[in-house]
């Protein structure tokens, strides 16, 4: 008989159950829509950003604009969301409504304020709600109100400051979220926690330009003729999260439970964050493109997994790949591979020596005929760039040699320029 | 919203993004396999990958610069059995790239655009006669205007086309279509003289001597082959050729008349026996049948035509050979006379030879056939060239090299050289000429 398969997570003190959470966004907007979550088997939420009645929220329109790699494909969305355009009281009303009916769940309440009054009223306001936790959200990177959002995570002594004001207010459990756009973010984090954060959630969204329209040259989204780099987020981050988790996980200084957020849609790709060091995982874009319901998979595709593991708890998980995870000058030069080709899946299209000619070592030579690469072992620089060219998966591999491989050295076409040459070699 | 009339429309292309979502499934493969699937030179590797990293009017440049008729050819050619059969991808997941569908889509937005990347060469003071305007001469009258030559097509028929018009039925090919892609000659400033046969004692060959400095016949075929002791007029048998025609012409309520709830035969295994049974049926036949002498694999029309008439309900009535018809009061067709037949070994196509089996003659009655079993060149045609070497068949013989024929200057390609042929072949005919005129007159 299998072990049974828990999912469930602790959290800052808050058992979820599983890890899978909405982010603080267009997806966690009202009650109404985070129930709709619930449903479907969404196990907490950040709630969309809270900011006091005292400055309007008034919303760019339009707010976003799709990044597309091949075909239809989604590979990021860059947007100019504000923090909630709703009225702080509808907001702390829901917030009520779902702790109400939903109290197995998180509700994590994200705020913003523009004063340090603000921070000290929304968490006491948060806590009144009945709220699990807060979210700190210092790392907005394109909010309208000035000196607000990234530009206050970006300053160490203001993160430090308003964690301290919140933590000053209320009893609840804190979470910093943290912007991306800075060069270490372990900076900001230990700041948060020196002002009493108890978790830190990563990434917020990266600065981008998502593009531009090539007929009128206005930046994209098009805001009325102007465009701004703003928030950009979805598939094409999940490298930068992943990496800040990470250092996050990482940093003996920190030791706290950490959010992961950036670029999830799958299974897999929560389980990647697990893996760095994340307890909870948060979405937003991969609802944007597909829908709440795409957590039942996220469940049924860790529980699988983890089963075909023999992994009952994803506590097990969390942090695994962590001790994998070095400095590139760490690694043993001396192993050396090279591609290797399955040839009998070969369907003939070419483009791994095109791109070995191209970008590559000149490992491969062409046989017209049969319309099949011919591999010189001794110039593969195992670069495995032909990999990512092949569209038949795994018919090129990676292969260890023996110790006495040694590798061929480039081609020099200026041999007989040897007198001309200036500098001594 | 009108409605669609089975008869008449042609099914939508794709639009722009339809086509890049299907390019971009392409591999980029060196050296191209599929591009050296195209009898007449087309380079899908290269438009596909174009318009894979989104150079629109560089694909469409790629293919048009090769072929005038870039759209007739991505919506006729039978690309399975040509470069989509050369695709790398033929054994993945989703198959082979759609090249003829990307094709058309790229024609068809080139004009929803207004992009022509064609022009007219610098003026030259030539002048070139081109006989026939189907694809042939099309292709060849395109290739010779963007070298700068004045070209003159000469057309027996009302309209330019020649098959692309009068061959194939308009919900395989619409007209309008048609009239678009033949504007892009007009751009190119080619002359066309429709309803001007060049008939009669060495009426082409005098073209030469009224000023043109070549001329390239491609007339086509355009006599129906009849069954042997076939009669010509029997009222309810049409040759295909007629039977297509008429459906042009607009005749079609005339034609529905004689075929509504009758039982039709068509006799024949090619494309134009599909066209004919097909739209037999579309016109309201109760039964349509196509009678072949060999078997199934035999029929030189393409596999999805076959299996559109069988999913349609169209009957096969393989290894029969049709040897006459039966009439009944006022000549009227009562019934076809067949012979059972069964395959021996392979003739000279290649295919197995049916052989008629003894005693076995039988009849199916029918209210209407049409005869669909080839075409040949128009009677007296040679007239109009009586010096050019021709075979016994009346095919004109012409270098495949250079199409040039047994007299100078005269050039000749498409069906009337090789026999019923792939539009795309005209095609190549069209261009190798227009290569070869262009060096004769660079001399």
């Amino acid at each position: 008989m299998a072990k049974p398969i828990d999912l469930s997570v602790d959290f800052c003190g808050f058992k979820l159950i599983n890890p899978f959470m909405l982010s603080s966004s267009p997806v966690s907007n009202s009650a109404e829509m985070v129930e709709r979550a619930f449903e479907a088997g969404w196990a907490g939420v950040a709630y969309k950003t809270i900011v006091s009645d005292r400055l309007p929220i008034i919303h760019p329109s339009p707010r976003m604009n799709g990044y597309f790699g091949s075909g239809k494909q989604l590979v990021g969305v860059q947007n100019v969301e504000q923090t909630s355009d709703r009225g702080l009281k509808a907001n702390l009303l829901d917030i009520m409504y779902l702790k109400k009916h939903w109290p197995d769940r998180l509700v994590m309440s994200s705020i913003m304020g523009f004063s340090n009054q603000e921070w000290a009223d929304l968490s006491k306001a948060s806590e009144d709600a009945g709220a699990d936790m807060l979210e700190v959200n210092v790392s907005c990177p394109h909010m309208t109100v000035e000196g607000s959002g990234a530009k206050v995570g970006q300053v160490q002594d203001l993160v430090q400051k308003f964690t301290e004001t919140c933590r000053n207010s209320c009893s609840l459990p804190i979470v910093a979220k943290m912007t991306p756009n800075i060069t270490d973010i372990t900076v900001p984090a230990v700041y948060a926690k020196k002002g009493g954060a108890d978790g830190i959630a990563a990434i917020n969204s990266v600065a981008g330009l998502s593009g531009v329209d090539i007929d009128n040259c206005v930046p994209n989204p098009n805001v009325f003729g102007k465009g701004a780099a703003s928030g950009f987020t979805g598939p094409a981050i999940k490298p930068i999260g992943l990496r800040y988790v990470a250092e996050l996980a990482q940093c003996r200084e920190l030791g706290l439970p950490i959010s992961g957020i950036g670029g999830i849609e799958t299974w897999v790709d929560a389980l990647e964050y697990l893996l760095l060091g994340s307890t909870t995982i948060q979405v937003t874009t991969g609802i944007i493109h597909y829908g709440q319901q795409i957590v039942g998979s996220m469940i049924e595709g860790l529980s699988d997994y983890m089963a075909l593991k023999g992994i009952s708890r994803v506590k097990d998980l969390v942090g695994k790949a962590l001790p994998n995870l070095h400095e590139t000058h760490d690694f043993d030069l001396k192993r050396q591979g090279i591609a290797q080709y399955d040839l009998d899946r070969c369907i003939g299209c070419g483009q791994c020596y095109t791109v070995c000619k191209d970008a590559g070592g000149w490992a491969l030579d062409w046989d017209a005929q049969n319309r099949r690469p011919v591999l010189d072992e001794k110039k593969c620089l195992s670069c495995m760039v032909c990999s990512f060219a092949c569209p038949v998966e795994g018919l090129i591999t990676f292969k260890e040699m023996p110790s006495t491989y040694r590798r061929a050295d480039t081609v020099t076409l200026g041999e007989g320029l040897e007198k001309q040459l200036k500098a001594k070699c | 919203m009108k409605k669609s009339n089975p008869l008449t429309d042609m099914s939508k292309g794709w639009d722009l993004a339809e086509a890049i979502a299907e390019a971009d499934r392409c591999l980029l493969c060196h050296d191209a396999p599929c591009s050296t699937g195209c009898p007449g030179g087309t380079d899908p590797g290269q438009f596909i990958s174009k318009l894979k990293f989104r150079n629109v009017t560089g694909a469409i440049r790629t293919i048009k610069q090769n072929n005038i008729l870039g759209g007739a050819c991505g919506v006729l050619c039978p690309t399975a059995q040509l470069c989509e059969r050369e695709c790398s991808a033929v054994g993945l997941p989703g198959g082979p790239i759609q090249i003829g569908q990307i094709q058309r889509a790229l024609v068809e937005h080139a004009w929803a655009i207004g992009f022509n990347p064609l022009e007219k060469g610098a003026r030259r003071k030539e002048k070139i006669a081109i006989v026939g305007s189907g694809p042939a001469g099309l292709s060849c009258a395109a290739e010779l205007a963007q070298a700068g030559f004045r070209v003159t097509v000469f057309e027996a028929k009302a309209k330019a086309g020649g098959v692309l018009r009068y061959g194939v039925p308009a919900y395989r090919f619409a007209p309008k279509f048609l009239d678009r892609e033949l504007k892009d000659l007009d751009a190119l400033g080619v002359v066309f003289k429709c309803s001007t046969p060049i008939q009669g004692k060495g009426a082409a060959e005098k073209l030469l001597k009224k000023g043109f400095a070549a001329v390239f016949l491609a007339p086509g075929l355009w006599e129906p082959i009849r069954l042997k002791g076939s009669t010509p007029s029997l009222p309810g048998l049409f040759t295909a050729t007629e039977f297509l025609c008429a459906l042009r012409d607009g005749k079609q309520s005339q034609l529905a008349r004689s075929v509504k709830g009758k039982r039709v035969a068509v006799i024949g295994g090619g494309s134009v026996a599909v066209d004919s049974a097909e739209s037999a049926f579309k016109l309201g036949a109760s039964d349509v049948y196509v009678i072949y002498r060999r078997s199934y694999t035999q029929m030189p029309a393409e596999d999805d035509e076959k299996q559109d008439l069988l999913q349609a309900g169209i009957h096969f009535l393989l290894l029969n050979q049709p040897v006459g018809y039966r009439t009944g009061a006022r000549g009227r067709l009562r019934a076809v006379q067949l012979v059972r037949t069964e395959l021996g070994d392979k003739d000279a196509s290649g295919r197995r030879r049916p052989i008629e089996v003894p005693d076995s003659q039988w009849e199916l009655p029918v209210d209407v056939v049409i005869e669909a079993i080839g075409t040949k060149p128009v009677v007296g045609a040679e007239e109009g060239y009586p010096s050019v070497k021709r075979t016994k068949g009346g095919l004109i013989t012409a270098n495949p090299k250079t199409g040039a024929t047994s007299v100078k200057k005269i050039y000749a390609g498409g069906d009337i050289v090789r026999g019923p042929a792939l539009i795309i072949e005209a095609v190549k005919d069209g261009k190798t000429a227009a290569k070869a005129i262009l060096k004769q007159l660079k001399k």
